[in-house]
């Protein structure tokens, strides 16, 4: 391993660089080492640590299931969903369920993961690209399955501390979020009968829980303060279902993204077969669609000072003025405001919008 | 709200109102009311066709196995992504779109077995004689026969021959399973003949003969068990995101982490010193003409 009584040379040859000298630095950049760190033997070596499987030679085995076992004694994929993300064996009605919820989830017409799949598609891809992409497409709006059940938990989890019915509760997660697109209460599917079947399918085959109880509480409370029509959506009744099958909302948002990727494969394979490939620079924007500033002439760069505008503001009023200058410049990102957090115990709570 | 189509296209697969979801002609929910399973819902996406029991019992034993692989490119891609806490779908999708020219080649192999079964009808030969002479123009020409060999499971695949054998016990036997029988059997003579170790047939050499036996595409096959795999991958990076310390560097954890600094080893050009500007035109021409930097060109 190099270090710096390997190479003192190195930094005796060097000079000045830059700023490194600089006594504002926390640091003698001209004494830092070269060479990479010697394994560690303190302590033990890395190893990959799962809880959800292993595999040696001869096995595959998760959740303790040899996973060859579990499709010889007659289970099949669906299964090994709760298996994977649950450590259990599903009951044969909740197995039933969760092949009507996939189904259901499978395909949506050309929504977006099937878009982006087609547009990957477009630029002669391998199919997993595609496939790939369109996972991409679930967030906080569209496939907001993790927005949705990470709110109703939060919401009952206040019920208890707070000593709410599940009524005002519902009320409250309402009146707080009613415009949000993880509410699972819409205007969407009020000619579609296929949610309202999903939860009535639950309730029959018994799995119907606290959660499709809650959404069903959440709807009656939107409906009382929505201005127009609205009913439980494909988003509230998957998202209960799931969550009362004992999904987490992260599971539940992994396994749905996942389930529709089988569809995007098919709009990828129907591009390619019914469309054309995508050359550099081929695809055009037409002005009739630009709103931008007018055009204008390049200055010449002799020129540049007498143009140029300092972006630099020396005091909060001027900052604060330049701000509202730049919102208006649509695509800077000024306009928009996000809470970008560790999404690793909860996700989907956060606002992303426009300020 | 806005319900336009993003994109304007002619599709066969399905359109969507606001009465109904409706793929290839199913209302999808009257296919789930009606009891039919996911599998089911699969054949009908990308094969128009109800399939019979025995192809449902099929497709769903082989994604059923396929399906959690612990760790392979796949798992790793997707810890790796999850190091960073990015939304967890990026991780899947990293673990998705691993699977590429070597892990998991669904479609390479049921090309492979396309090409060789198009000749053997050009050609006039038998399935076994068209098999031994894939194997043949494989190994003349150094390359790997696709669906043969596995990495780890070095002592055979434990899901590879139990697939062919749940194919034949559902007498769901083709030319396909046929061909690649005899693929093995060819693979096997000669490796043996040639004094090499014995290399069993792996789960894309069974699994996806399999899925081309009961009619689907190659690239369907090859979505099939890639995105399958995406379900076990999600919770591989669920439960890093959950479990485990982001960045994967910490040196507070007892075992070192994957990213630890002491994981990385250097084999690249030794340490130099960074030219000057007013150097730099010369340096650069006489590297460039000394051409040692080639060798790490990559």
């Amino acid at each position: 391993m190099g270090n710096l009584t390997d190479k003192p040379e190195l930094n005796q040859k060097k000079g000045k660089i830059g700023n490194l000298n600089s006594p504002k630095n926390p640091f003698d950049y001209n004494q830092r080492e070269y060479g990479t760190v010697p394994l560690d033997t303190n302590r033990a070596p890395f190893q990959w640590v799962s809880e959800v499987a292993y595999k040696n030679v001869h096995r595959i085995v998760s959740r303790g299931y040899d996973t060859t076992e579990v499709m010889e004694e007659g289970y099949g994929l669906v299964d090994m969903l709760f298996i994977d993300y649950q450590a259990r064996i599903p009951l044969i009605e909740e197995e039933k369920m969760l092949n009507y919820v996939m189904i259901l989830a499978l395909e949506d017409g050309l929504s977006m993961p099937a878009v982006m799949s087609r547009m990957v598609a477009r630029s002669k891809t391998f199919l997993t690209q595609a496939a790939g992409a369109s996972i991409l497409a679930f967030g906080h709006a569209y496939g907001a399955y993790s927005a949705f059940g990470n709110r109703l938990e939060s919401y009952l989890s206040r019920a208890d501390t707070e000593g709410l019915t599940i009524e005002a509760a519902a009320e409250l997660l309402v009146e707080e979020n009613m415009n949000d697109e993880a509410l699972g209460v819409s205007d969407l599917m009020l000619q579609d009968p296929a949610a309202q079947r999903m939860i009535a399918r639950a309730e029959k085959l018994g799995v119907a829980g606290k959660y499709i109880y809650f959404t069903r509480k959440i709807v009656k409370a939107a409906q009382k303060i929505s201005d127009g029509p609205v009913d439980l959506d494909m988003l509230g009744a998957t998202g209960a279902t799931m969550l009362d099958l004992g999904f987490s909302p992260e599971a539940t948002w992994a396994i749905l993204a996942v389930t529709r990727a089988f569809a995007a494969g098919a709009h990828y394979i129907e591009e390619v077969e019914r469309g054309e490939p995508c050359r550099t620079g081929q695809t055009l924007t037409p002005k009739s669609f630009y709103d931008g500033p007018e055009d204008r002439p390049v200055p010449p760069l002799k020129d540049r000072n007498k143009n140029a505008k300092s972006g630099i503001c020396h005091t909060v009023d001027e900052w604060a003025a330049a701000r509202e200058e730049r919102k208006k410049i649509v695509g800077s990102g000024h306009a928009i405001i996000e809470e970008i957090e560790d999404p690793s115990k909860k996700s989907g709570i956060k606002k992303v919008g426009k300020l | 709200m806005d319900r336009e189509p993003l994109i304007n296209r002619k599709t066969a697969i399905s359109y969507k109102t606001e009465e109904k979801t409706v793929m290839r002609g199913y209302d999808l929910s009257e296919l789930a009311e009606e009891g039919y399973s996911f599998c089911d819902a699969l054949f009908v996406m990308y094969q128009n066709r109800i399939p019979t029991e025995e192809e449902e019992k099929m497709l769903k034993y082989e994604m059923g196995v396929f399906m959690e692989h612990s760790m392979s490119p796949s798992a790793v891609g997707a810890i790796g992504v999850s190091a960073g806490r990015p939304n967890l779908p990026c991780a899947i999708a990293a673990a998705v779109t691993t699977f590429g020219g070597v892990h998991g080649p669904g479609a390479a192999h049921g090309y492979m077995l396309n090409k060789y079964l198009e000749r053997a009808k050009k050609e006039g030969k038998t399935v076994d004689e068209m098999a031994k002479t894939l194997v043949d123009e494989y190994m003349d020409a150094g390359k790997p026969v696709m669906g043969m060999g596995q990495p780890q499971h070095i002592d055979s695949d434990p899901r590879a021959e139990p697939i062919h054998l749940r194919q034949e016990e559902l007498k769901l036997e083709g030319v396909y399973l046929e061909f690649q029988r005899a693929l093995e059997k060819h693979f096997h003579a000669r490796r043996k003949e040639e004094g090499r170790s014995y290399v069993g047939v792996n789960v894309v050499g069974s699994g996806n003969t399999a899925l081309m036996e009961i009619g689907f595409s190659p690239n369907a096959g090859w979505c099939l068990g890639s995105v399958c795999r995406g379900f076990s991958c999600a919770a591989h990076a669920l439960f890093n995101m959950k479990k485990g310390r982001a960045w994967g560097a910490s040196r507070n954890e007892p075992m070192v982490q994957m990213i630890d600094l002491s994981m990385i080893k250097y084999v690249g050009p030794e340490d130099r010193v960074v030219p000057k500007q007013a150097d730099r035109q010369e340096y650069a021409r006489k590297q460039k003409e000394e051409g040692e930097y080639k060798k790490w060109v990559i």
